[in-house]
């Protein structure tokens, strides 16, 4: 019973939704309607899982004193003060999220900030990678090496004062050698997506059920 | 000292130096202003083509989706299409795929209606115009020339007026939004019953005009992910609404194939396309100068010429040391 219940609610459902993507009919979109209002439901209850799970793991760490426990509380103060300071704190108190509330604040002062700082970051690591790393070893090492000096100056106004056949190349470069093998991984990805999910509605591929019903 | 050691000693260099350059090299060409010129290309100047060809009858979507870390790339690309579209009138609703985008998506509507930034467009609140819009004046040359009959002046070095609910309308973030792509293709409305700001979608002139996004005729995708692929699995190959792309820089390469087959009539490729977007702006005279994307483009230069100056060096010492007949390198990694 814990497998098969599971197995055909995945085999109707998966059957239902691809068959309704192609029907432009009001039945199908009815159907459509009902299952965009369904998923968000479910997925709702996803988050109270994974929120809840999050807590025990930092709150055992912070129990336990665990190694860096206090990091513990830079997850889970933040994970409960932004919502109950988006909809729980009274506006009159600076709740909300309009500015110049506390939420508007931390979001765009403290979030935006770490994440920006954190993608800016890349550019220094690249470059130390390059440094270290970018080596012309082999003829296809060298072959790769020169496709991204090229593309990067191609990118960049320098390139356009070398020449302005210079960013033509680099664009060459982007719409045809990149273009052919981007398209075969895409192509091999989606088929195997497509094989996956055929196994997987159809029941042959169970992994997903865990250990349920053995 | 033998030469082996200096090279070896080259390669090994503490990388603090390296990090070090890269931060003295970023910041001065913000301070210099140097400007050098950004030539447009194909499948920039394909978006630009496209949304200027729209008018005040039509309507496109902007979807903000991404978070903040890539919001220096991709802010620009959708604050310049936005403003392009006021220019003429259309009509923008504002998406978000992530709930992070939300943010990010107010955050440009702010900048482009901020009086502080050249070349703003003044915005006039869902609430200030419900008279005009309860007489029936939603027409968009009658709504400017009704409002400033009513005694509003447009503010000096403003654009024009853009009025929320006929000029654009903030949605922001819905869960599963690839599900909502998917609704909307059938009703706006039923995904969305109000605004970001809690107005109404029923009592939104351009809702009326565009109840789904078979009504639309552009939906530009500016993403940090593979979010924007989302819009061509459910929008264009659904219903054949055309979409384009603006995409980070590591990431534009991923997408040349939805241009090649047709699936996106043009791609924004990290801040060289959104610096493409805003000289063209500029070039067709719906903006007076460039913004943050063109000014950037000079510390993109610099900072490519260094990494690329770091590969050369690398590579010198590298084969001058004699370590490519070597299995690995001695010292710090």
């Amino acid at each position: 019973m814990k497998r098969t219940v599971p197995l055909m609610i995945v085999m109707v459902g998966g059957i239902l939704m691809m068959v309704q993507y192609f029907i432009p009919h009001q039945y199908s979109q009815a159907i459509f309607d009902a299952y965009v209002s369904w998923a968000p439901i479910i997925a709702a209850f996803a988050l109270i899982l994974g929120v809840g799970s999050l807590t025990r793991v930092h709150a055992h760490k912070i129990k336990r004193k665990s190694q860096n426990w206090q990091f513990s509380w830079a997850v889970l103060i933040p994970l409960y003060a932004m919502p109950i300071l988006a909809h729980l704190w009274p506006v009159s108190l600076a709740g909300g999220m309009d500015p110049p509330s506390a939420f508007h604040f931390m979001f765009m002062h403290v979030q935006v900030s770490i994440q920006s700082t954190m993608f800016s970051m890349l550019a220094f690591y690249i470059a130390s990678a390059a440094f270290r790393a970018f080596r012309a070893k082999s003829a296809l090492a060298t072959v790769l090496l020169l496709s991204a000096v090229i593309v990067m100056l191609g990118q960049v106004p320098i390139g356009d004062l070398i020449g302005k056949w210079f960013p033509q190349i680099g664009l060459w470069i982007l719409r045809f050698p990149n273009l052919a093998a981007k398209r075969a991984i895409m192509l091999g990805v989606g088929f195997g997506m497509l094989a996956t999910n055929l196994k997987i509605i159809f029941g042959v591929e169970r992994n997903w059920l865990g250990g349920a019903g053995k | 000292m033998s030469a082996v050691n200096i090279w070896e000693r080259m390669l090994n260099i503490d990388r603090r130096w390296i990090f070090l350059s890269i931060g003295v090299i970023s910041i001065v060409p913000f301070l210099t202003k140097i400007g050098m010129p950004v030539s447009t290309t194909d499948e920039v100047e394909s978006i630009f083509n496209y949304v200027d060809s729209l008018g005040k009858e039509n309507a496109i979507f902007i979807g903000f989706d991404y978070d903040p870390g890539t919001q220096a790339e991709n802010t620009p690309m959708g604050v310049a299409v936005m403003r392009h579209a006021f220019h003429n009138n259309v009509s923008v609703f504002l998406t978000a795929y992530t709930p992070l985008g939300h943010g990010m998506a107010g955050g440009a509507l702010d900048y482009v209606t901020n009086p502080a930034v050249p070349g703003y467009y003044s915005r006039v609140d869902f609430s200030q115009w419900a008279d005009l819009r309860d007489a029936g004046v939603t027409d968009k040359d009658e709504l400017v020339a009704a409002w400033e009959a009513a005694g509003h002046e447009l503010p000096e070095g403003s654009s024009g007026w853009v009025f929320e609910g006929r000029d654009f309308a903030y949605l922001g973030y819905a869960p599963l939004f690839y599900l909502v792509i998917l609704g909307m293709t059938a009703s706006i409305e039923a995904q969305y019953h109000q605004d970001a700001n809690e107005n109404p979608l029923s009592e939104m002139p351009m809702l009326r005009e565009h109840k789904s996004l078979r009504e639309v005729d552009l939906a530009v995708t500016v993403s940090g992910s593979s979010a924007c692929t989302a819009w061509v699995i459910y929008g264009r190959e659904k219903i054949g609404l055309p979409v384009a792309f603006g995409v980070t820089a590591v990431s534009a390469t991923d997408y040349y194939p939805y241009i090649q087959s047709g699936q996106i009539i043009g791609q924004m490729g990290g801040l060289r396309g959104a610096a493409e977007y805003e000289v063209l702006l500029k070039e067709h005279g719906i903006t007076e100068t460039t913004d943050k994307a063109f000014t950037g483009m000079d510390v993109q230069s610099a900072d490519h010429i260094l990494i690329i100056l770091f590969i050369i060096i690398g590579n010198i010492a590298y084969f001058m040391g004699g370590f490519h007949k070597q299995k690995s390198l001695k010292g710090r990694g």
